[in-house]
């Protein structure tokens, strides 16, 4: 290993040797792991030929003048860049608070905190570049290599808004810890972090939203703003002078990003360690939860519903993953109502077939929450209930959520526009039970916590998911139109790939067997 | 009188390991069992397939009478299955849990109330019932599921390892509580690497060995069987289990 033991180069090693082999473990996944290993080159490699070498011919020669809407795009770019990048470098840092791993270890090593928290910065920050960087790399190499070698400067630049968005988060997660102490800061940074993530499809999903009389999205008007010869925006060419080479912004870009990462890390070195400590130290401590004050549930239905309910209601950072699927089914209820209300009676079709989709994806991550990552599965194993029974409670927990989030939007539909609505209604009941059924069918135990990667799992539950939905809504959206007759053919296609998705219990507990 | 558990041939392998070979046992109604072993002679598993947690490859399983593997519902409405680890779902509170182990067992909504409280009382959780089980210590959560395993009153109450990690209070609690399910008629079966336990409060031991069983009996039954006159329970055990190369 590079450097000398216990100096922060060697530290540096360390961290990216532990990144590298946690990457070969997600190649593991795979059954072959050099199929793993070409699946995670073929990407970048098919973006480069695909993307790099087409922009690149056709930019060839070519001189790129930063125009005022190409500024403004870049600026927009590099905003929603750090947007993104500052959530994921929040929940990191809140995991390097929390889920302390090796930090015990190295806090009681002879290195200095300092040392252990700029090289633990560091690796956050390679981290979110790594992650964005593993698109956009091989494109702009591409361009570089066929006639703009000064589009290399756009990594850079994508380095130091990494750079700022790791000092920004480990600011922020600091702060969070002073203003809402240990025991909260965890849930409220997981939430934020998330919203962060959304909080570019609200902007541009606001005039859906919010129904404004304006033509224009958000968009449209930052762009019509960019044109205007009367509105300049002083430095808004910068972020594309930097990414396209030019020194002086280039060097700013790089001052900026470095500059709060260095602040950061001034800030918070030694004090993110006293934080750790105390987060730690706090524990989970003793949290409240009522009920049940009346009589017990009666039976394996209602008491299985029950748990399930109370268990999604106390889990606010999954019930916020879970949230961020609805987000996108707000803006095509609104639209639809909207539509609705204007009798633009065309347009309501495609709504009721997305709301149908949306609720079905939505309904399968509930479903897998309640039913594959159950906490106690022996405890229900060992249990006399019959297990459709428990599983129904399951489903039923699984889809009341869902039901009271669509509501607003059907029940409306339904006096508005009665067929759309009665196919919104049924179509949302059919993605969801089929979504439902899947995951039981082909459920596989696993974590609450493992709820972002549950597609790594299972490709296929995802895909069938998908499938199955994206039918389904397909018979929506035809229903919706008047084509009774042509929605039951996507309809029976879903129900006969259903019928041969079925499993039997005892298959069912097979495969639980061989996965446990 | 009918045996509260009875095993006949039981076998059962994972791959090319046989983890219960052609096991036969017997405990009887009332008795406090306790199934020894050294790591890997096929305990949990043995258990596991009584609960009805695993299907055995071979061989019979009967409580108090039933068929387990026939009628596997009526042979868990007898039993009341504890594993080293808790079942608790960290976001409830007992009675919360409680509420939803009684329903798993069909046990009446009211009177599951009620008998839960006296379990919490009875287990010095009933201050703590609000509160939610991720905050808990090992010998809280242990107590918990305790509890959940007695809510529906089981006939036969299977135990593994339900000492491990627990405090001298907690551990003196949990012995006494077994003891008293005991003299109110329950049969217990527990596994236990803590032979001191065993040889206070077993009634009878069994002692397996890669999936056999290599003993059975009463204390003195083993001590007479091995020559051991005046010997500890943990002399007869290890002498039972050695190697057969290291007891040559």
């Amino acid at each position: 290993m590079i450097g000398r033991p216990g100096s922060t180069v060697w530290l540096l090693g360390h961290e990216l040797r532990l990144a590298w082999r946690g990457w070969g473990r997600r190649r593991g996944r795979f059954r072959n792991p050099v199929f793993g290993l070409i699946l995670s080159i073929a990407f970048p490699i098919l973006m480069t030929l695909g993307v790099g070498v087409p922009a690149g011919l056709a930019l060839r020669g070519m001189e790129i003048a930063p125009s005022p809407v190409l500024s403004a795009m870049a600026a927009l770019a590099v905003a929603g860049l750090f947007t993104l990048m500052l959530s994921q470098t929040l929940a990191s840092a809140v995991d390097a608070l929390y889920e302390r791993g090796d930090l015990d270890l190295l806090f009681s090593s002879p290195l200095t905190p300092r040392a252990v928290m700029t090289v633990r910065f560091l690796a956050v920050a390679a981290n979110v570049f790594w992650v964005f960087g593993y698109f956009i790399a091989g494109p702009i190499a591409m361009i570089a290599l066929l006639g703009h070698p000064a589009w290399l400067a756009a990594l850079v630049v994508l380095f130091a808004v990494a750079l700022a968005a790791a000092g920004a988060g480990l600011l922020l997660a600091a702060a969070l810890f002073r203003v809402l102490g240990p025991k909260r800061t965890r849930t409220f940074a997981q939430v934020l972090a998330a919203l962060i993530g959304a909080a570019f499809f609200l902007v541009a999903q606001a005039r859906n939203i919010l129904g404004r009389g304006g033509s224009q999205t958000a968009w449209e008007q930052v762009m019509r703003l960019a044109r205007d010869p009367h509105v300049q925006v002083p430095g808004l060419d910068w972020p594309l002078r930097a990414a396209l080479g030019q020194p002086l912004p280039l060097l700013v870009a790089v001052a900026l990003g470095a500059g709060v990462f260095w602040i950061a890390n001034l800030i918070l070195g030694p004090r993110f360690a006293a934080d750790a400590s105390a987060a730690a130290g706090a524990g989970r401590g003793v949290i409240r939860a009522r009920g049940p004050a009346g009589p017990f549930a009666e039976g394996a239905f209602a008491s299985t519903l029950r748990k399930e309910l109370r268990l999604l209601a106390r889990d606010p950072a999954l019930i916020t993953q879970v949230l961020l699927r609805v987000l996108y089914i707000l803006p095509v209820g609104f639209l639809l109502l909207r539509r609705a209300g204007e009798g633009q009676a065309l347009l309501l079709p495609g709504g009721a077939a997305g709301l149908a989709l949306l609720a079905g994806q939505v309904a399968g991550s509930l479903a897998w929450i309640t039913v594959s990552a159950e906490d106690a599965p022996d405890l229900i194993a060992s249990a006399p209930a019959s297990i459709s029974l428990v599983r129904r409670g399951k489903m039923a927990a699984a889809s009341l959520p869902l039901a009271v989030l669509l509501a607003p939007f059907v029940l409306p539909l339904l006096v508005l526009a009665p067929r759309v609505g009665v196919a919104a209604v049924v179509g949302c009941a059919a993605t969801t039970t089929a979504t439902c059924l899947i995951n039981i069918w082909w459920q596989r135990p696993a974590k609450r916590s493992d709820f972002r990667t549950r597609h790594r799992a299972s490709w296929f539950v995802t895909w069938t998911e998908f499938t199955i939905s994206l039918l389904l809504s397909g018979a929506t959206g035809l229903f919706a139109a008047g084509f009774f007759w042509w929605a039951l053919l996507p309809a029976v296609v879903a129900a006969l790939a259903l019928l041969a998705l079925r499993r039997s219990d005892e298959k069912i507990a097979q495969a639980l067997r061989a996965a446990s | 009188m009918t045996d509260a558990l009875a095993l006949a041939g039981l076998t059962k392998t994972f791959g090319a390991k046989t983890a219960v070979d052609n096991l036969t046992l017997g405990v009887r109604a009332g008795e406090l069992y306790a199934l020894l072993g050294p790591n890997g002679a096929g305990k949990t598993t043995t258990l596991r397939m009584v609960a009805g947690l695993l299907k055995p490859d071979a061989g019979a399983i009967s409580v108090f009478g039933t068929d387990a593997l026939a009628d596997s519902a009526a042979a868990k409405r007898l039993i009341a299955w504890a594993p080293d680890e808790p079942m608790l779902y960290d976001r409830l509170n007992p009675l919360e849990y409680l509420e939803f182990v009684a329903g798993l067992w069909g046990v009446d909504a009211k009177t599951a109330r009620a008998k839960a409280e006296e379990l919490l009382k009875w287990l010095g959780l009933w201050e703590n019932r609000a509160e939610r089980c991720e905050g808990f210590s090992r010998g809280m959560k242990q107590k918990t599921a305790l509890a959940g395993a007695l809510i529906h009153d089981p006939r036969l109450l299977i135990l593994d390892e339900p000492l491990t990690g627990l405090d001298a209070a907690v551990s003196r609690q949990v012995k006494d509580l077994l003891q008293q399910r005991v003299r109110d008629g329950a049969t217990v079966i527990l596994t236990t690497h803590i032979l001191e336990v065993a040889e206070r409060m077993a009634d009878r031991i069994g002692i397996i060995q890669s999936g056999r069983l290599v003993a059975e009996g009463t204390l003195d039954e083993l001590r007479a069987r091995t020559g051991e006159a005046g010997g500890t329970l943990e002399d007869i055990f290890l002498e039972l289990t050695a190697p057969e190369d290291a007891a040559a």
